[in-house]
């Protein structure tokens, strides 16, 4: 017996569960020397003809799959779906919750913000990525293991609330606005009640109060212009164009002035810096800024993006 | 024009059940893998081995089939035939298969009145 036909049985049988595997073993081997001999009888050189068996049957494990019924995917159509949602959800709270957590905990145990701000991201990176693979794993093995879930059937009560063509939900509409009206209030309390004292027990403010003269009441008055955005937004049900120009403008009356102001080194309080040993060392606050810079940039162009892929979908 | 691919695909997705019913039929009278391939293939049910020898085991399991080992001849082959429970089933799917061919011939007619 040739080792090209032996080497393939080989690698067949060994992914067939073991009970009927000698009996199978025989069959095949018949199988393939029929065909190898069908082909030398008509004139073919041996070896080619094993190898074009050979081929023609294809990989060993499929057809080893195709022999035990065994599923060539990690997660089939039965629970694709529970899966892909289950997951989104999982990823959409878990990791942020636990970044936040994380983050605020190292930063009123350290006086080190930079660093929280590492560690916050590391550790919801860190979250994101077990509950990627735990989650899969779990739906993986219940694909393999032909188990049960019981999930309700699917029924049409299931279907999301309003018409279809309200793009803009209500929740969304409300996590918006939450964030906004936060990000306003922060204004004010990093400069009444900051977390950092001075020696003398004095506080201060994190952003430099020279800027309450120029653009700290810019960027609140663009803060809430975005307010009205979002009703507007709500109220029409999607994106329009003009929705999205406004959103645009805004956006970039946010951005822009953040930027410029961060990267000459204006947007800090410098008696801050100061009492931060970590940022006063080289160029670390330089790498601050150059990194809130980049984060910066990319939530303005994503959400830039986001609406005009919302408008297109409506339009198209 | 329709993509040769979709084609294949429509035409493959015609085919699939059909192998089943051409096997259990083929099998009235007992035959081994290779052989069944080409009697099949002769018939006009050109079918791959990589297909029909995992579906033979499969139909054997269900009962449909039955086996038997014949080592009088120079290597041994495993020779499948149709079972009673197999009969019953390849009536229904024949019954089904005409079924089929009358609505579309019925679908076709209407269509053209």
């Amino acid at each position: 017996m040739s080792s090209l036909t032996d080497r393939y049985l080989a690698a067949t049988l060994r992914a067939v569960p073991a009970p009927r595997r000698a009996e199978l073993a025989s069959e095949l081997r018949a199988a393939i020397e029929d065909m190898i001999d069908d082909r030398t009888g008509a004139g073919q050189d041996a070896e080619a003809a094993e190898r074009e068996v050979l081929t023609d049957l294809g990989q060993p494990e499929r057809l080893a799959a195709r022999y035990a019924d065994r599923r060539l995917q990690l997660i089939g159509p039965t629970y694709y779906l529970v899966w892909q949602r289950l997951l989104r959800l999982m990823l959409a709270t878990v990791p942020g919750t636990v970044g936040v957590v994380v983050g605020v905990l190292e930063a009123t145990v350290g006086d080190d913000p930079g660093r929280a701000v590492g560690v916050g991201i590391s550790s919801a990176f860190q979250t994101a990525v077990q509950i990627a693979f735990w989650v899969t794993l779990g739906f993986a093995v219940l694909e393999r293991t032909d188990t049960s879930l019981n999930l309700p059937e699917w029924s049409v009560d299931q279907l999301p609330e309003g018409p279809a063509e309200r793009d803009v939900r209500l929740i969304d509409t409300c996590a918006s606005v939450a964030m906004l009206l936060l990000t306003l209030a922060f204004l004010p309390w990093q400069h009444f009640q900051p977390w950092v004292s001075d020696t003398d027990g004095d506080r201060v403010p994190l952003l430099d109060p020279a800027l309450w003269s120029s653009w700290l009441p810019v960027l609140a008055a663009v803060l809430v212009a975005s307010l009205v955005l979002e009703v507007a937004k709500y109220r029409a049900g999607r994106w329009t164009w003009p929705l999205v120009a406004v959103n645009a403008a805004l956006d970039l009356a946010f951005a822009v002035p953040v930027i410029v102001l961060l990267l000459t080194d204006r947007l800090l309080n410098r008696e801050l810096v100061q009492r931060f040993e970590w940022l006063r060392m080289d160029g670390h606050l330089d790498t601050v800024a150059r990194v809130t810079v980049v984060v910066v940039a990319a939530i303005t162009v994503w959400d830039v993006a986001d609406s005009i892929v919302k408008a297109r979908r409506h339009h198209a | 024009m329709v993509s040769e691919e979709i084609l294949r695909t429509h035409l493959q997705e015609l085919r699939r059940g059909t192998v089943v019913v051409a096997s259990l039929v083929a099998l009235r009278r007992p035959d081994y893998g290779y052989a069944l391939l080409q009697r099949l293939a002769a018939h006009g049910f050109p079918v791959d081995a990589n297909t029909l020898y995992p579906l033979l085991r499969r139909l054997e399991e269900q009962g449909l089939l039955t086996s038997e080992w014949n080592t009088e001849e120079s290597r041994p082959r495993k020779f499948y035939r149709i079972s009673d429970e197999g009969e019953t089933v390849l009536a229904r799917l024949l019954d089904d298969l005409a079924a089929v061919q009358t609505s579309v011939a019925g679908l076709i007619e209407g269509d053209d009145r």
